[in-house]
């Protein structure tokens, strides 16, 4: 069960503050990296969703991201579309992507829709590989960013789009919150926690982990959007499932089932890449450290764990917050 | 496409097939014995290529190579299962895939820290390094060897888990741990074994791959999905799903990138999704 706790209110200002901060007054580059960020927390958001909400760990979130960013390049590029229309269909797209996975895969639990999630995100990066009409593993460039110059802004300046993605990213967390608070969010914590439960209450589970997972979509596509924006040019290497696995990272680290975590997971990964790549290239064993020492440390996460030490101490003997291990997928 | 054609895309697939049974295999026993989901199984088959490439090019001996790099894996492997494997055990699906995947950044660049970015080749041995010719084709005899390679270990893994009293062990902590264990079988040590065996096998499937395709950092990625396929359209657990999921794949494969090279690439994970839905749990589990 999903609640905005004041913790959790406070901890998303205090990111998006810094984040807007930092886009403000760094330089190019630290720019670049907050819409690095941004791009990422979308789309481990996303993931929180459909993962620690409706126990869903999806494999396939980078191909959804991927999938949206192609079909809006494809509109806007190569049929000539303006944007605002390309990314809607951009993000129809992702919508019915999804939303086709979670349905296929509705049946299948634990490590079967792991695996499945992970082929089809595997299938879709195959078809963009292979595909010559869309550059194959070259990808294709020529995109364009939304054109709000009838604001007054240039979207092109890098303060100006990496605030953008702050915006967005602030969007996609009320979209999320307001979903999970929803009867429908109700209804995917209960599947989450019994699903024969929610069966026999007259549920229908398979539509309605489906639809997350569309929803879940959604916000991915919205992540697909941005990353394409962000650096005009997309390939399949946005689709490979090593991106899926690294949002998954993210997640962990930050806290899963906290909607506000993965935020954190991805301020702090983004920045220890760029602080890591500085002293040396192989800041993927770091990375791969540091997600096993989460996993072993209890797989709460950085606000996962901040969360439950605040709520333990205050009534040391009934945490009314769930633990963080998987019980139900096995 | 006369006769000759056939045959030649025929020993391509059968070659191809064997690799991947030698990967699937070690990961569909570890899962179905263990329940544990070692994505890092496929890292194990890149330090095979690379301890292959390493002993061969320090002792000059490629027999030697082919025996010690397995070794050397299994080492490996058994430190994994008392550092981190064995006490994921319990840990659910997700716990697990999270840990194997960091395992996989980890292992990753410790190779490129080892051995570097650049691809590595391994000469076939003398005796293997000529072509056969037979039936108006020329073939490679080290690719004959690994499909001969393949087939022995694929029946004598048939034999063993058939036939012989560890096999009847192994079969019944997989159809069910508890009731293995309270009839004295000494599950816990059992698993320890499978675990370094599938290892081993990984291993194996390095060094004998390496002279085919030549070793590279991404060699342990890209073969990962086919294994994991196999795995999942074979049936968790069974050596007759790994052999079935193995042919497939190598024939749907080979055979679809010369008969249908446009649909080739997403031949398989249509096949995949066809057997998720109508049959999930693969189409020869061990479990009936």
């Amino acid at each position: 069960m999903f609640y905005q706790t004041r913790l959790r209110t406070i901890t998303l200002i205090l990111a998006l503050g810094f984040l807007a901060v930092y886009a403000s007054f760094g330089s190019y580059f630290a720019r670049e990296i907050v819409i690095e960020i941004t791009i990422l927390a979308i789309l481990a958001i996303s993931l929180d969703f459909c993962a620690g909400f409706g126990g869903m760990v999806s494999l396939c979130h980078g191909a959804i991201m991927g999938i949206s960013a192609y079909a809006f390049s494809i509109m806007s590029v190569k049929l000539g579309l303006p944007s605002v229309p390309s990314a809607m269909i951009g993000l129809m797209a992702a919508v019915v992507f999804s939303g086709l996975v979670g349905w296929v895969t509705a049946r299948t639990s634990g490590i079967f829709f792991i695996m499945a999630t992970l082929a089809f995100g595997q299938m879709a990066y195959t078809f963009f590989f292979k595909s010559r009409w869309l550059g194959g593993d070259d990808g294709m460039g020529g995109i364009d960013r939304f054109n709000l110059s009838w604001l007054g802004v240039d979207m092109n300046d890098a303060l100006v789009f990496a605030l953008f993605g702050v915006a967005v990213l602030l969007l996609v967390y009320v979209i999320a919150a307001i979903l999970l608070r929803s009867g429908f969010g109700r209804i995917l914590s209960g599947i989450h926690s019994n699903e024969n439960r929610m069966q026999a209450v007259g549920i229908n589970t398979a539509n309605h982990k489906a639809m997350a997972m569309a929803a879940s979509g959604l916000m991915a596509g919205i992540a697909g959007i941005l990353a394409a924006q962000h650096t005009l040019y997309i390939s399949p290497e946005l689709l490979i499932w090593t991106v899926s696995g690294e949002v998954l990272l993210v997640v962990i680290l930050g806290g899963i089932g906290t909607l506000i975590g993965p935020v954190v997971g991805a301020i702090m990964l983004v920045m220890l890449k760029h602080e890591l790549s500085n002293y040396t290239d192989y800041w993927h064993m770091v990375v791969g450290m540091v997600l096993i020492f989460a996993v072993l440390a209890g797989g709460r996460g950085i606000f996962g764990q901040i969360e439950y030490w605040l709520i333990t101490r205050h009534s040391p003997k009934t945490p009314h917050l769930p633990p963080a291990k998987e019980k139900d997928l096995a | 496409m006369d006769a000759s054609f056939w045959l030649l895309q025929f020993l391509n697939a059968m070659q191809y097939s064997m690799l991947l049974f030698l990967l699937s295999i070690g990961l569909t026993v570890i899962f179905g014995l263990m329940h544990f989901v070692n994505l890092a199984h496929a890292s194990l088959y890149m330090l095979g290529a690379y301890f292959g490439i390493s002993v061969s090019a320090l002792t000059g001996q490629f027999w030697l190579a082919f025996i010690l790099s397995p070794i050397i894996v299994t080492l490996i492997g058994a430190i994994l299962y008392y550092t981190l494997i064995d006490r994921m055990r319990a840990a659910g699906p997700m716990n697990q895939v999270l840990v194997t995947f960091g395992l996989i950044f980890v292992i990753l660049d410790l190779v490129r820290l080892g051995w570097g970015d650049i691809a590595l080749g391994l000469d076939a041995p003398d005796a293997l390094a000529h072509t056969v010719s037979f039936w108006g084709i020329s073939y490679p005899a080290y690719r004959l060897f690994i499909i001969a390679l393949g087939l022995t270990i694929m029946i004598s893994m048939w034999v063993v888990l058939a036939r012989t009293q560890i096999g009847a062990m192994i079969r019944a902590s997989v159809e069910n741990a508890d009731m293995a264990a309270s009839l004295g079988i000494h599950v816990g040590r059992l698993f320890f074994v499978v675990f370094c065996f599938g290892c081993a096998l990984a291993g194996l499937a390095g060094v004998a791959a390496a002279p085919i395709f030549s070793a590279t950092t991404t060699m342990g990625i890209t073969i990962l999905i086919p294994t994991l396929i196999v795995v999942v359209i074979g049936g968790l657990g069974s050596l007759e799903g790994a052999i079935a999921g193995s042919l497939i794949i190598g024939f749907l494969e080979t055979f679809g990138a010369v008969l249908l090279p446009s649909l080739s690439a997403v031949l398989t994970y249509i096949l995949l999704a066809v057997i998720l839905v109508l049959r999930p749990q693969g189409l020869i589990p061990a479990r009936g």
